[in-house]
């Protein structure tokens, strides 16, 4: 496992070019990182405290955007998103500002702090926004390559990151960061599709099936919106794609998938896996509710099993 | 305008005409005639998006659009729309929900800040605004990182729709709330252009608070069957006798 955070990764792209663009503001509504000390220290003038006020945040942000500044938010997933739904909706959605929005922790991330503190219906309600971009970060590799998108084109964007650090799971770098996806394991009959997290529990299932089944594909899926040309052309290799994700079903990334495949007229066997509709009071910390409401190796495995007859 | 289109929120945009009046003709605001996209110009921001119109024909006499857009608005073939946006000439936030004017803003003023730039930002408020908590969000950063050069001006005609602020849900006192978020509060008479003209006087020695003016206004001034008269925050028809007198009542106001 690599130690570095997804944010440190992030932070430190950021940080590298702000060094030599006076323009790159990053603000955050009281969240930390050792990264960002860095920042803090060296590009005082750079970095904003909006305090914990995640909706003046946005707000200010469109002016700074307004006024031609490259600007970055930063704060836990649950709070820099539903908090301040409405003013992601008229300042930066209404207005397509170059805003990029740092949602850490999502899905069940911050176990076992309870429902308040986990994400698993931003992308439902975020991916109704018009014009916006939705990533999600499964390593290191990943969390570079979408750092330096957001630099090179900045554009109206969130990026999910995971609170802890997750090992490489991508062999190599993103091929092209404009596709969205990047197949991991080349099959033909039933492809999993997943992002973050879960991705890498997708990949231990993968791993355990690879010894008897050799046509199983898995793709990160790390951009939800939008979704490329491409990743149409690679899913058509398949009879049947399972999703997972650490999400509410209803309007999650499944729903992208179906919708995505609804609209290209392509019917196809999709089987989603997803949290149940309900909140999560229990203990027991992230991988043990995983376990406990089906989205455990063994339900990933046995769901391919079904799916692959 | 509100009467070739039928719609709008006439109540408000007449409680601020004083106000903007003073802003583009008092010397107050720096602007460019014929260049809404000066890059030097003061910004401004209506928040209480409703009552954008107030500016159209401002922005139109400055020759930052053609005249004749003015009998186009709220029509089809016009670009004026009820509420402003930013794809209008001279309007530099999108705006209709409340209260997220001061908070783009203070985007504004900070990025004049750390651009050296002694371009300012006027936002101007409803009373309807100041119950979002987002304003007070804003208020706190604004006083915090001296703001100088960011400008409210609260519209306060008393009026929310469904009656008077007071008997709803009391503001008063609104003074003493901003002066205790760190800003300097001058109240006037928001139809007095003597007293809108002397409370902008201030702006630049306030020893770094940002600055609020509240204004206290009568809600549909002007128009005598309208004043006061919350029903009349939203475009109700006139029937040939309310045409006769409004047209009656405006004219009174150009002979004084």
């Amino acid at each position: 496992m690599t130690d570095k955070f997804q944010r440190d990764i992030f932070i430190d792209e950021i940080y590298n070019a702000a060094l030599n663009d006076r323009d790159i503001y990053f603000i955050s509504a009281d969240f930390g990182a050792p990264s960002l000390d860095k920042f803090r220290d060296k590009l005082p003038n750079q970095f904003i405290h909006s305090g914990i006020s995640e909706q003046h945040m946005i707000d200010m942000a469109a002016g700074l955007a307004l006024s031609n500044k490259k600007v970055y938010l930063y704060a836990m997933a649950p709070f820099i998103t539903l908090r301040c739904l409405e003013q992601i909706k008229c300042s930066l959605s209404m207005m397509n500002l170059p805003v990029t929005i740092l949602a850490v922790g999502v899905g069940l991330g911050y176990a076992d702090a309870g429902p308040t503190h986990y994400a698993n219906e931003d992308v439902a309600c975020l991916r109704s926004l018009p014009g916006i971009e939705i990533f999600s970060i499964s390593d290191e590799i990943t969390a570079k390559a979408i750092a330096q998108n957001t630099l090179n084109e900045p554009k109206f964007r969130i990026i999910r990151m995971e609170r802890h650090a997750l090992p490489q799971i991508h062999s190599k770098v993103i091929d092209s960061i404009n596709n969205g996806f990047e197949v991991l394991n080349k099959g033909n009959k039933v492809c999993i599709l997943s992002y973050g997290h879960l991705l890498h529990r997708a990949k231990l299932a993968l791993e355990i099936l690879n010894k008897e089944e050799k046509n199983i594909g898995l793709i990160d899926v790390y951009r939800f919106k939008p979704l490329s040309k491409n990743l149409l052309t690679e899913l058509n290799k398949y009879e049947s794609l399972i999703t997972i994700e650490e999400q509410c079903l209803d309007g999650g990334f499944g729903s992208c998938i179906l919708e995505f495949l609804n609209k290209n007229k392509i019917l196809k066997n999709i089987d989603r896996m997803g949290l149940p509709e309900r909140y999560f009071f229990e203990n027991g910390g992230r991988e043990y509710l995983l376990d406990t409401f089906g989205l455990s190796v063994d339900d990933i495995v046995n769901r391919i099993k079904i799916n692959n007859i | 305008m509100l009467v070739s289109a039928q719609q709008g929120h006439p109540g408000s945009v007449l409680s601020q005409i004083e106000i903007l009046v003073s802003l583009f003709y008092g010397d107050i605001m720096r602007y460019e005639k014929n260049n809404p996209n000066s890059k030097t110009r003061d910004k401004i921001i209506i928040s209480k998006g409703h009552s954008a119109m107030g500016l159209y024909p401002i922005f139109a006499d400055l020759g930052y659009f053609d005249k004749n857009e003015l009998n186009k608005f709220g029509t089809t073939k016009g670009f004026l729309r009820i509420f402003g946006n930013i794809n209008i000439p001279g309007i530099d936030a999108t705006s209709g929900s409340l209260g997220h004017g001061p908070g783009i803003g203070a985007g504004y003023a900070l990025a004049a800040k750390h651009d050296n730039s002694n371009q300012r930002t006027f936002v101007i408020v409803s009373e309807g605004e100041m119950y979002e908590g987002s304003i007070w969000e804003t208020a706190l950063f604004a006083s915090h990182n001296k703001l100088d050069n960011l400008v409210l001006i609260l519209d306060r005609n008393n009026k929310i729709i469904l009656g008077d602020t007071e008997d709803l849900v009391a503001l008063e006192p609104i003074q003493n709330k901003w002066e205790s978020f760190g800003f300097k509060a001058i109240r006037v008479n928001g139809h007095s252009f003597g007293e809108l003209m002397n409370a902008f006087s201030n702006i630049g020695s306030t020893n770094g608070k940002p600055l609020i003016i509240i204004a206290d206004t009568v809600k549909g001034k002007g128009i005598s069957f309208m004043e006061n008269e919350p029903s009349w925050h939203y475009w109700q028809g006139l029937n040939d006798n309310q045409l006769k007198m409004a047209r009656e009542d405006l004219k009174k106001i150009d002979d004084r």
